[in-house]
């Protein structure tokens, strides 16, 4: 099933994909909300004592979070369900590309755009972090790291959605998932959900299904420099991986069992 | 080349409602180095039945065979093939050149062949000025051009085109229809749909007409014309230098130019009154 021809298709489809993403000038916002960063992280610091390093830090973080994800949900919910609408699908699948060559191209194409902004984002951080003064911490790399799976996941979550409900509707569900999953450790904490074994059972159901995505948030053990084992990064970012490749396995399955009229 | 074997397609629309018989048990083939014409009117089910055949959508019942010579597996079948939607829309920020490399590239074409392709196509096509301009430029006809362009950028066996004359002026239409004729004439099946009766009759050797999702003719465009010619004559005749026509039975079609001769007319042609392609369709009930 996959050979080297295949593999060729689903790079000629991320190819295109993030070309013409980056020709509609996607990538303006991201310089914008860069250019945005440096002058509110100027504006916080003036008004910070002690560490300026870590409010550019936490700024920084949250704008690449807010950036990742809102390109991830708004631009993943047309990557799949545009082509259909507009059928540029079927000028592409009626060449010889199976259906989920397709899909996995049009992912990569959209997570390449995710990658560039990423880094262009975490670059302007880290160099006004270290300009102000910051040490360098290991747990930064695995932040962005982790940023980097919430945002693919969170793209091919909303694209999976777009396939089987409308653009509305794969947005909202998109983000209330990505609430639930980033608050779901601190409600099975409460005191309600601990005294009914009904509502812990539910929530349980909740981790083997949906993304826990509090799993992958190190914002707050990196600003207050909390240490956390090697062991614990390994399995979340197995976990996020392999996550995200069950959802793009899902995806390419229902779209090749979908109907495309 | 294709054939459809008993398709039936329903579509539903929720639980509630009656299922919508788009296609029922429809039949047909589409001969290899023919051009090929499916008619049938707005909802008559010819974009299914091509979306049915590119396995864009799935039959409730039936199958979809093609000619062993475009190959066993879908990947080689569908390497033969040249596709064409109805209304094509492209990547807008893409160029003309860079859709045509995508699909060249998804083809299994290599740089050169596919520059080869452009310089062999673009200029018959009339779009070689603007392939270096986004598509978001292009007006409905140009998208037309490129898309036909990217049809037959692989050098297809079957090419399949969904309305590929729609939106076209009468200038663009003529050229258009000179290229399916031309691509036949170097040994390629063309299969296309059109609500253009006059259009189908002009290029095609056979016809596949659809009514109400059921086949009602299959067969040549000339035989269909044939079974519909009426028992009326049309005699055409010159009388002081004035030419007159006049309609009458087959019957006394002989008596009346008995009669004409007598009245020292000049026969200019005696012909059969033949409906056009467009008659007969406009008269099925």
């Amino acid at each position: 099933m996959l050979n080297r021809k295949v593999f060729t298709k689903i790079g000629t489809v991320a190819y295109y994909t993030s070309r013409e993403i980056i020709k509609s000038k996607v990538l303006v916002n991201t310089v914008l909300i860069g250019i945005g960063l440096l002058i509110v992280t100027y504006i916080a610091m003036s008004f910070t004592y002690g560490e300026p390093s870590r409010v550019a830090l936490d700024f920084g973080l949250g704008m690449l979070t807010i950036s990742s994800v809102s390109i991830a949900v708004f631009m993943g919910v047309s990557l799949l369900s545009d082509e259909m609408k507009n059928r540029t699908v079927y000028i592409i699948i009626s060449r010889p590309v199976p259906r989920f060559a397709f899909v996995f191209g049009k992912i990569i194409g959209l997570a390449l755009i995710l990658l560039i902004n990423i880094l262009i984002l975490s670059t302007i951080t880290l160099s006004l972090y270290f300009y102000i003064g910051g040490n360098f911490e290991p747990l930064i790399n695995w932040t962005i790291l982790y940023i980097t799976l919430e945002s693919l996941i969170m793209l091919v979550l909303v694209c999976l959605f777009s396939l089987i409900t409308s653009k509305v509707l794969s947005v909202i569900l998109s983000i209330v998932i990505y609430i639930i999953g980033h608050s779901i450790d601190g409600v099975k904490l409460l005191t309600l959900v601990q005294t009914n074994p009904t509502l812990e059972s539910i929530l349980d159901i909740y981790h083997y299904i949906l993304p826990g995505f509090y799993k992958l948030n190190l914002k707050q053990h990196l600003l207050y420099k909390q240490d956390i084992a090697f062991e614990y990064l390994l399995s979340t970012s197995i976990y996020g991986i392999g996550y995200c490749l069950a959802l793009v396995f899902l995806t390419a399955w229902i779209f090749e069992k979908k109907n495309l009229d | 080349m294709l054939e459809f074997n008993k398709i039936t397609k329903k579509f539903n629309s929720d639980l509630f409602t009656q299922s919508f018989v788009a296609l029922e048990d429809v039949s047909f083939k589409v001969e290899p180095g023919k051009i090929v014409g499916f008619l049938g009117a707005n909802g008559a089910g010819k974009t299914t039945s091509l979306k049915i055949a590119m396995d864009f959508i799935r039959p409730t019942s039936g199958t979809v065979t093609f000619d062993k010579n475009l190959g066993t597996r879908n990947i080689d079948i569908f390497n033969n093939i040249g596709f064409l939607p109805e209304r094509p829309f492209f990547y807008p920020h893409l160029k003309g050149r860079e859709f045509c490399h995508f699909m060249g590239k998804l083809s299994d074409l290599t740089k050169n062949e596919i520059n080869e392709k452009i310089s062999f196509w673009a200029p018959r096509f009339k779009i070689d000025f603007a392939l270096d301009r986004e598509i978001n430029t292009y007006s409905k006809g140009m998208l037309q051009r490129v898309g036909f362009l990217v049809t037959l950028i692989h050098s297809p066996k079957f090419i399949i085109l969904d309305e590929p004359l729609s939106g076209l002026d009468p200038i663009g239409r003529k050229e258009l229809k000179d290229i399916i004729v031309e691509v036949n004439k170097l040994g390629k099946t063309v299969f296309f749909s059109s609500h253009i009766v006059s259009d189908v009759e002009e290029v095609c050797d056979n016809v596949i007409f659809l009514k109400d999702g059921k086949l009602y003719y299959e067969g040549s465009v000339d035989k269909i014309i044939e079974d519909n010619i009426r028992p009326i004559a049309n005699i055409c005749f010159r009388k002081n230098g004035i030419f007159e026509i006049i309609k009458i039975s087959n019957e006394l079609k002989n008596q009346k130019i008995k009669e004409l001769l007598n009245n020292n007319c000049e026969i200019v042609s005696v012909n059969s009154d033949k409906p056009t392609l467009e008659e007969i369709i406009y008269n099925v009930k």
